[in-house]
This record gives C-alpha cells, structure tokens and sequence, in this order.
C-alpha cells in the first residue's frame, strides 16, 4: 500500500520535472465589450493583441468562458467558441449566463499562440459595465 | 478628540441595530442550541418584499417597515420547519448545514425575482442633519437608535413579564424540564423564530432605510454583524446582545474614521476572535455549564 | 475528453481538497468554516513562488501547503480550548481576517515589463506557469487527480492505522480518550496542521488551475461548502466528501436545463436529505454495513472455493 502511495507521488513529480522547459511565450492582451442579447445572452466583442508589440492575433482559436468569483468552481460556464470577424484579430461570441452579477470571462486561445486570458466584468439585464467592489450596507459617515 | 465622540456617537447609532439583529440571533440559539446560518437571508427576504412595495405602490416607511417584518417571519417559519423541526436532538450540525443550503436557496431565489444589483428603499427622514455643538447627528440614525431601543425594551418585557416570555426562558434554561412541566415546547420554539424573525425585521429595515437600498449581499452582511455582536455579547443573553452590538458599532466606527472600511471590517473580527480565545462566554454570557457544554 | 469535461473534472478535483481538510476536522469533532482560508494561503503562496520567483511547481505546491499548514498550527493552539460553535465561528473569524488581509496585501514585481502579483482587492492575475512550460490542461488533470489518489490512499490508510483511530475517539468523547492518556491537544493541533496542509495544497492547484485569484474567491460560502459536502456525502469515509463535491458540481452541470432555479433546488435537496440522513449519505452506519457485506461476500467465496462439500454451519459464514 505504501509503496503504492510513493509510486503515484513520483509519477507525479516526475510529469512535473518532464515538462519543465521554459519559452519565451508571446502573450496576448485583449479588450472585451458586451452587449446584453436575449434573456441571460451576451454579444461580446474581443480584440486580441500581442501584449508587446500590440499587433492584432489573428488566426486563432478562441474559447470563452466564464467563472463567477464569488462562487469558485461552481458555475461552470460552457466555453463557447467565437468566430473572428473582419477586422483582423477581433473576434465575437455569444455566451449565456446563469446569473446577473459579476463574472470572470475565461479567454482561452490555442492555435499559434497558447495563452488565457481573464475579464472580470458586472453582466446586468440591461448593461455590461466594469465590476466594481460592491459597498456592504451599514455605511453612516456623514 | 472631537473625532473620537462624533465617531462614538455614530457607533451607537449602528450599533443598536448590530444589537437588534444579534437580539434576533440569540433568541434562537437560546431556544435551540443551534446556529440559524439562513437568519440575515430570512431578513433578506423581508426587504425584498419591502422594496417591492415601496417600487410598485411607492408605499410610505411604515408600510414598507411591516412588508419587511412580515417577509422576515415567513421566510423565518419556512427556515424553522425545515432546518431546525425535524431534525432529532443531536444533529446540531445537520441543522446549520441545513440552514445554510437554505440561506443559498432564499439567495436565489431572492436574485431570481429582482435580479438587479441594489434596490431602493425609502428614506426614514429627510430632514438635514442636527448639530449638538461641534457633533453632528443624522436624523434617520437618531429614529434608528429611538426604534432600536424601543424594540429591545418590547422584547425584554415580553421575556420577562409575559408567560409566553417565562415559557421561553424556562426552555431556554432547560429544555427537558420544560418539556416536564407542561409547556408545549414545539410550538413555544415556532412562536420564537417567529418572534426573532419580526426583530431581525426590524432591525434589517432599519438598516435598509438607512442605507436607502438593499443589495443581494445584505443577506450574509446581517448574519455576520448579528453573529459577531451576539458572541461579544454572550451567547444565548439578551441584554449581551444589545451590549455587543453596541460596542461593535463603536469599534467599527472609529476604525472606520481612522483606518478605512477594509480596516474596519478586520477589527470586527480580530475583535471576535480574541473574545473567542481569552472569553468565550463574552461580556455578559453565562459560564458554560458542567455537563452542558454546546457542543455540536 | 473535451475541454468542457476537462475543466469541470479539475474544478471537482481541486475543490475535494477542501472538503476533505474539512472533513478532517470533523473526524475529531470540531466544525470548521474556515478552512478556505488555508486554501487562499496556499493558493497566494504557490502563486507567488511561481509567477514571481520563478519557482518549479512542485515546489511551488510544497512550499504553499507548507505556509498554509504553519498557519493552521497557529490558529489550532489558541483555539484550543474552544468547542463545538465557539470552535466554529473562531474559525470562520480566522479566515474572514485572512481574506481582508488579503484585500490589503501588495506584493508587485516588475517582469519583463509587466507588474505582476497580488493587487489587494484586484487579486493575482498571471499566474501563468502551465503557460509558460507549455502543460495543457489534460496534463494538469493528470496531477490533481495523482496528488488527489495519493491523499485518498492516506486517507485510507489513516482509517485503518492507530492515528485514525485516536482522531475518531477524540471525535466521539474527547473527556475519555483524555481518560485513556491520550494527549487529546497534541493529536488536534495535528489534525489542524494536517487539514490546513489539505487545503493548501487545493489552493496551490486551484490557482495554477484558474491562472488568477482574488480574495472575494476566498468567502464564507467556500468554507461552509466544504463542510456541507462532507456532510452531504457521509463522514464514515473519506470517499464522503468527495462524493458530496461531485454531487455539488456534478449535479449542478447537468441540470442544465434549470440553470438559474440550480441553487433553490439544490438547496432543498440538502435540506431534505440532511432530515433524513444527518451524519450524510455514506455515514457510519452505512460504511460499516457496507465492510461487513464484503466481508462476507469475500468469505463465502473463499470458503465455497476451499471446501465444495462444507456443510457444517460453521462453514456457512453466516451471522456469528
């Protein structure tokens, strides 16, 4: 049994240490802006840039995602995927939600370039905007 | 030094309904030995049907202060007979896991009917503040702490020179010689949570009306300050409820004054647990019993 | 296995580590609602070592159940004497404390031109090391399940060792195993400095996992969530809690289709079942029924196979 125990925890360790080798990865950066759809769906559009040099990333493959913070693990979103429009490096998906409030958009990119990106944005019925922290009641200054 | 009082001074003001909610809270675990994790979301649910009433019929403070309290008890009676009723007397546990898979119940369904993120509530007053000297007082806080006091007077008259109250205390002093002598204790515990929930109500419109809004995060808020409060004070005390809340308000003020919110709110539990660690009873809490300890 | 999949079935895996540091606790008797606090300790800690000082992983996760199990022996001595609700709400005030302090905490170094690292309130984007070192997720999966398999061996290990034994008793009565000269406060401090290691090391995983924390992650609901799904899922074993977890998230995936009613439905449902089973689904009682029904499986196999002919009734296996 025990040695059962330390097999598994050097197997491990071991994919650990197999897959260390560090890149210089190009990282992306991205501007998100969504628009309530239907009931619970959002419009959203996504630039994609090189966080260097700020070229558009086109060509890749862009899955969207979302989390709610203040419920970790909880609310998985199916990622959908966004198709990329005209304009290089922008890209537009629709995804539905299962709550107003605040939600951490999950942009995950594979293709040429690796990377995920995360967007923490307020969705409401009626307007997206910037999730700002929310104030607790009992506030008595003057 | 002027800082100081005027700081005090607010402090008291909240802290009366810190009182209030940990009133509410220390009825309840009197009477039941158990912790009623869905009691800020009962009181929730209060003020939603408050701000219903005050949106759809723009109803006056009154109204909305009874909308709320009536909210606050079904939603209390709903939590009782399905958390703390049937469950047998050693599952103490099963009850607050129970209570809090229904705080995350009564929050959605909650957020599924007014889904916005803060809602309005009317004013208590809006006359501009008074000003004793160099302190100033805000009127809704002065009617905030008059209907606090108040309602902490109505309950200690109701424990103490009514048969309902002595029935209570007599339960919460010792369940099975209640029992024994006659009282009814499943009811005399429903018309508790009843009770408790109707001052939590109140507490929780105070508040609200305060604050002129209610958001989906009252709900844990409330728990938390009437938790905090009835610790200080002392567990299962009435008057510990009223002194804890007081003294949570006048801590949180001044660290608010001088360190900021984020400060404040790390006061208030540092506060917790050192009372925790070097008194556990609290101010006025009664010395843990031989043979009785609370335990789960 | 799709992303999708994959995704959820390492939330599952990272989220067992709390639950089972809760669980823990419960074994010996304490209730606690705080244990996310650990997790967000061990999830900054591993954090920091990867993304700004360059650490390997598997450093990294040591590192941060190491922090996390340090911090949770400074809270189990003063919470000592404490038990029962006392226990608990010390507990939730500890990791509320370690949340805000959080909110408070800046710690930012400039990498190739970006800042990086915790940002108060904010929270610690780019926690990119399975980026950078080119791991995808099914790899990732991969390790959370492995350190997960070995923390369930040592689970079982643990039931059936003296050490587990001695956690129950004190879970049971702590006056008589102190009684039978066991030193009940060493053995609790122990358990806390173990469960808070668990916790550390889910949080080490999670923010790998999730490549940005912030301390809003790190509420209340965490902590009682973790408790409930020990208690959903059973305390007789440790299989409980995880069986909770995939209750939780595994339920509320599939209920697609009612996506917004998830937690009014769910929540009754543990309401429910906590009236009728308070100690959770595989508690106890069942878990015994269970060994001894295999017990008797595995020994009328071996007695039919060794004796075609038994026919005494001591070859019978039955009831003794």
């Amino acid at each position: 049994m025990r040695s059962v125990t330390h097999a598994m925890t050097t197997l491990a360790m071991l994919a650990l240490c197999g897959l260390e080798a560090a890149h210089a990865q190009v990282r992306a950066k991205a501007e998100v802006s969504c628009r309530p759809a239907k009931k619970l769906q959002y419009d959203c559009i996504i630039k994609l840039a090189n966080s260097r040099t700020s070229e558009p990333l086109s060509g890749l493959t862009l899955m969207v995602g979302a989390d709610m913070p203040s419920m970790p693990a909880a609310h998985n979103v199916r990622p959908v995927k966004a198709t990329e429009e005209q304009d290089k490096g922008t890209y537009r998906a629709r995804i539905a939600l299962e709550m107003y409030g605040d939600w951490a958009l999950r942009l995950e990119l594979s293709g040429v370039v690796r990377d995920r990106v995360v967007k923490l944005l307020r969705f409401e019925s009626d307007r997206v905007g910037e999730a700002t922290p929310t104030q607790a009641p009992g506030r008595h200054r003057h | 030094m002027i800082d100081l009082i005027q700081n005090t001074v607010d402090g008291v003001m909240i802290g009366s309904s810190y009182g209030l909610l940990a009133l509410g809270f220390t009825l309840i675990f009197g009477v039941m030995r158990r912790l009623d994790l869905a009691y800020g979301p009962s009181i929730m649910i209060g003020g939603y049907f408050g701000t219903l009433l005050y949106l759809h019929y723009g109803a006056g403070p009154f109204a909305v202060a009874i909308a709320v309290v009536i909210g606050a008890v079904i939603a209390g009676i709903y939590v009782e007979r399905l958390c703390f009723a049937p469950m047998k007397a050693g599952a103490a546990i099963a009850s607050m896991v129970s209570s809090f898979a229904i705080w995350m119940q009564l929050e959605q369904a909650a957020i599924l009917v007014l889904p916005r993120h803060t809602y309005p509530f009317p004013p208590l007053a809006t006359a501009a503040p008074l000003e004793f000297g160099p302190f100033l007082v805000r009127v809704d806080h002065l009617i905030m702490l008059v209907c606090a006091l108040a309602l902490a007077a109505a309950v200690h008259i109701a424990l103490y020179r009514t048969r309902f109250g002595l029935a209570l205390r007599a339960i919460i002093d010792n369940p099975v010689a209640a029992h024994l002598v006659g009282i009814n204790v499943r009811t005399a515990v429903l018309l508790a949570f009843a009770g408790a929930s109707a001052v939590g109500g109140a507490a929780g419109f105070l508040v609200l009306a305060v604050d002129q809004q209610v958001t989906p995060m009252f709900g844990m808020w409330a728990t938390l300050k009437g938790l905090i409060a009835m610790m200080i004070g002392g567990l299962g005390s009435v008057p510990g409820a009223v002194v804890g809340g007081l003294l949570l308000g006048i801590v949180e003020a001044n660290s608010q004054w001088y360190f900021g919110p984020q400060i404040r709110d790390l006061v208030a539990y540092v506060v917790l647990f050192a009372f925790l660690v070097v008194r556990p009873r609290g101010l006025l809490g009664r010395a843990p019993e031989p043979g009785m300890p609370p335990k789960a | 296995m799709d992303d999708y999949l994959i995704g959820v079935l390492s939330n599952i895996g990272v989220i067992s580590f709390v639950a089972l540091s809760a669980y823990l606790l419960l074994l010996t008797g304490e209730i606690s609602f705080g244990q996310q606090g650990f997790f967000a300790i061990g999830a900054y800690a591993a954090g920091i070592a990867t993304a700004l000082w360059g650490w390997s992983l598997t450093t990294a996760l040591v590192w941060g159940a190491a922090v996390s199990g340090s911090a949770a022996l400074l809270v189990g001595v003063p919470t000592l004497r404490l038990h029962g609700l006392y226990f608990a709400i010390a507990t939730l005030a500890f990791a509320e404390m370690v949340r805000i302090l959080f909110e408070l905490f800046r710690y930012q170094i400039s990498i190739d031109g970006e800042l990086i690292g915790p940002n108060g309130t904010d929270g610690f984007r780019n926690i990119r090391y399975i980026f950078d070192h080119n791991i995808d997720a099914f790899q990732f999966l991969l390790l959370i399940y492995s350190l997960l398999a070995a923390t369930m061996l040592a689970f079982m290990l643990l039931e059936r060792s003296r050490l587990g034994v001695i956690f129950r008793m004190i879970g049971q009565d702590e006056t008589l195993a102190e009684l039978q000269g066991i030193p009940v406060a060493r053995y609790r401090v122990l358990a806390a400095g173990i469960a808070g290691m668990l916790a550390g090391i889910g949080g080490g995983l999670y923010a790998h996992l999730t490549t940005y924390v912030e301390p809003r992650i790190f509420d209340i609901m965490l902590g009682v969530h973790s408790l409930a799904y020990g208690l959903i899922g059973g305390l007789g074993t440790a299989l409980g809690p995880l069986l909770g977890v995939l209750m939780d998230i595994g339920l509320l995936e599939s209920i697609r289709a009612l996506a917004g009613y998830r937690m009014i439905i769910f929540g009754g449902l543990v309401a429910m079942l906590l009236i009728v089973r308070p100690r959770g689904l595989l508690d106890e009682v069942v878990v015994h029924k269970i060994g001894r029904g295999w017990r008797r499986l595995a020994l009328w196999v071996r007695r039919s196979g060794l004796k075609p002919r038994a026919n005494n009734a001591r070859a019978t296996g039955g009831p003794p």
